[in-house]
Order: C-alpha cells, then structure tokens, then sequence
C-alpha cells in the first residue's frame, strides 16, 4: 500500500526557479531512460540524482505514467488534412498565443501538466483503428544489450561442453574420449544425423 | 523524498528494467522447446546471470550480423535463448533435486537425453527435442560445487553453425564473471 501525500510541497519561487534548470538538465537522461537507452551506471547515476532532488523524482514519475498511458493506445496517423492545418500554424503563433501564467513554470501546478496531456490523450484515442498489437523496434542500446547476453550466454554452454567432455574423459576410456571430448556440439551433431537416418 | 515518491521512483525503475525481460520470459513459455526451470531464488538468493531473449530481439541481433552469414543464419532460426545461474557455495543439494526434477519432467514430454553425467555432487544433463529432423530445443543443466547452470535454447540449431559463431563472440567468460 503506498501512501500517497495529501498535500504538494510548496516551493519559493527561487526553489521553483532552480528546480526547473535542474529539470532541464537532466532531460536527456529522462528521455534516454524512458526508450531504455541509459547503461546500468547511468541509469544508477539518475537514481541517486533523483533521490536527492524531489522536483526530478516527481518528473521521473510523471513522465512515465505518460509513457506508459500512451503505449497502452495504438495509434493511426493522423488524416492528411489535419497534419497539413497543424503545419500551418507558426510556432511562433503558438506561443504568443499561450496564456502568460502557463508560460510562466512557476506558477504551474502538477495538475495542470497533467490535464495537459488529457487532450493528447483524447485525440489518439478518436484516431485509434482495430486493436492491433503494436511492433516495437529494440534502440541500439537494446540489441547491443542482447548481443552482450547472447554471448555469455554461448560461453556458458561452451563452459559447460568443455566441462562435459572432462567429466567423459574421466569414465571413458581414451578411444572413446577422442572421439566425444572436442566440444559438446559435435555430440549433438552426431545426435542430429542419427535422428535424421532414423527418420529417413 | 517523501515514502510515496520513494515507492513510485523504485516502482518506475523496477519497470524500465524488469518488464522487457518478463515479457520475453512470457512470449516463450507457448513454444515447443520451452523448459520451466521453475524457481531456485528462496534457496540461493537471486541469479548471477538470467538472460531471457526472444525471437524478435534475436533477429534484430542477426540483422546486426549481416557481415557474418554464419551468426546470420543461426539467429534467424533461434526463438529464444534462456539462461539463469545461480552460485550455490558448496550446497548443491536443492539444484541437484531440481535437475532431478526437471529431467523427469524432460523424459515423459519427448526430449531426448544427449549427455549425462553423474558424479559426487556434481550433474550434467543435456536434452534435445526433435520435431522430425529439426530441433525445438536445447536444454543443458550443469551443478557443480560452485554453480547451477541451467540453458534453454528454443529453435533450430546447427551445432556446426554455433560452434562456429560462438568463435566469433569476444568474451571470456571467467574474467568477465569471475568465475572459477
């Protein structure tokens, strides 16, 4: 059971001020984190930060509540017509048009970031097409990650092939040991070509 | 940090590392040479090494090997490849029974023993499941005084082909893990 607080700490706004240049500073870590690019230390390394800094360890959280929100909903591109009238719109546009409380962080509460992500929520989900499972891609950090294990994962059953065959040479006599002590592989490939001759 | 964000903040990086490894543990169970290994962790604590990769990973891996026909070839055809090993310290006992188990269980679902070897506390056993001329499965199960070791691989194998790409991965694996 996890306790959740009743109330939000307050900042000042100086606090507020350095929490969010702090923020800004580990965003890179955050977003490497999230699409699993971070390696053990750097990923032990945003622990430790946030474990000492509230304002990341509240951001950690968020962003991936987010994340995992928008994994759960397959998604279509959005209509040609709709992505040419959003291409339209100047950035520049955009931002002028924004509210000055909204643009100014200190004066933004969690809960506002959270309702902001409610119509991104609402616009994938009136996009949404049969419920398809969705085909991720690994990052390069994943499949360098994989080749990493499938190599120890080999060594060991080399390890244990060259223990096999010690373990052999010790009951059989050396004839027999010639034969089967090289690596475990070559039993198994005898033991494919029996089985192929007896399905023949 | 208040208990509630610790809490969340160990949940969220539980997560980013735990769930890809159990929904490759998952996305395995359903094929023919899947071996439950069940569980050894209340006796000897976590694993050493556990490593769960699935078809998909495997082939994106192949794909990064396309200099080399060889690993190439091997990883198109593998659908996953499982290892946990645990250190036991001198009690080999809840293993061996483990192998015990797990090689009664092997024997009556068709896998066929390969290698065997029975000595004073210490096991090796290998099986194959056959399915015509093509493998499903590879299952070794080594417990030493030191170590249980136990391997699934799921897809067809060429023997000649692994000895062959096993050359080309870099790693010493007694340095690496300090092993014995």
């Amino acid at each position: 059971m996890i306790d959740k607080p009743n109330d939000k700490p307050e900042y000042s706004p100086d606090q507020c001020i350095a929490d969010q240049a702090t923020l800004a500073s580990w965003e890179e870590q955050l977003n490497a984190l999230l699409e699993g690019e971070l390696d053990d230390e750097q990923k032990q390394q945003l622990k430790v930060a946030a474990a000492q800094d509230p304002a990341l360890a509240r951001a950690i959280i968020e962003a991936y509540e987010l994340q995992r929100a928008l994994d759960a909903i397959p998604l279509q591109a959005a209509p040609d017509s709709l992505r040419r009238k959003l291409a339209r719109i100047p950035a520049e546009h955009r931002k002028k048009t924004r509210p000055a409380w909204l643009e100014n962080t200190r004066f933004r509460p969690a809960w506002v970031t959270a309702l902001a992500a409610v119509p991104v929520l609402m616009f994938a989900l009136s996009l949404r097409g049969p419920a398809e499972p969705a085909v991720t891609e690994p990052t390069a950090a994943q499949i360098s990650q994989a080749q990493q294990e499938l190599a120890i994962a080999f060594s060991y059953l080399e390890k244990v092939g060259r223990k096999t065959g010690q373990e052999i040479g010790t009951t059989v006599n050396n004839e027999m040991q010639q034969t089967i002590n090289d690596n475990m592989m070559q039993t198994i490939q005898d033991q494919m070509e029996f089985n192929k001759e007896r399905n023949a | 940090m208040n208990k509630w964000m610790k809490t969340s903040l160990a949940l969220v990086f539980g997560l980013v590392l735990a769930v890809p490894a159990t929904a490759q543990e998952d996305a395995l169970k359903g094929l023919p040479g899947y071996v439950d290994f069940g569980e050894l962790q209340g006796v000897y604590g976590e694993p050493k090494v556990m490593i769960n990769l699935g078809g998909s990973i495997l082939k994106f891996v192949g794909g990064m090997t396309k200099d080399d026909p060889e690993a190439a070839a091997l990883m198109d055809k593998l659908k996953g490849v499982r290892i946990n090993v645990y250190s036991i310290d001198g009690n080999p006992d809840a293993a061996l029974q483990k192998v015990s188990q797990i090689k009664g269980m092997l024997q009556t679902g068709s896998w066929e023993p390969i290698v065997q070897v029975n000595d004073d506390g210490e096991q090796v056993q290998i099986f194959i499941k056959f399915s015509g001329d093509l493998m499903e499965g590879l299952t070794v199960m080594a417990v030493d005084e030191t170590e249980a070791v136990f391997i699934n691989i799921i897809g067809q194998m060429d023997p000649a082909q692994l000895s062959q790409v096993m050359e080309n991965f870099d790693i010493d694996l007694e340095a690496d893990l300090d092993l014995p």
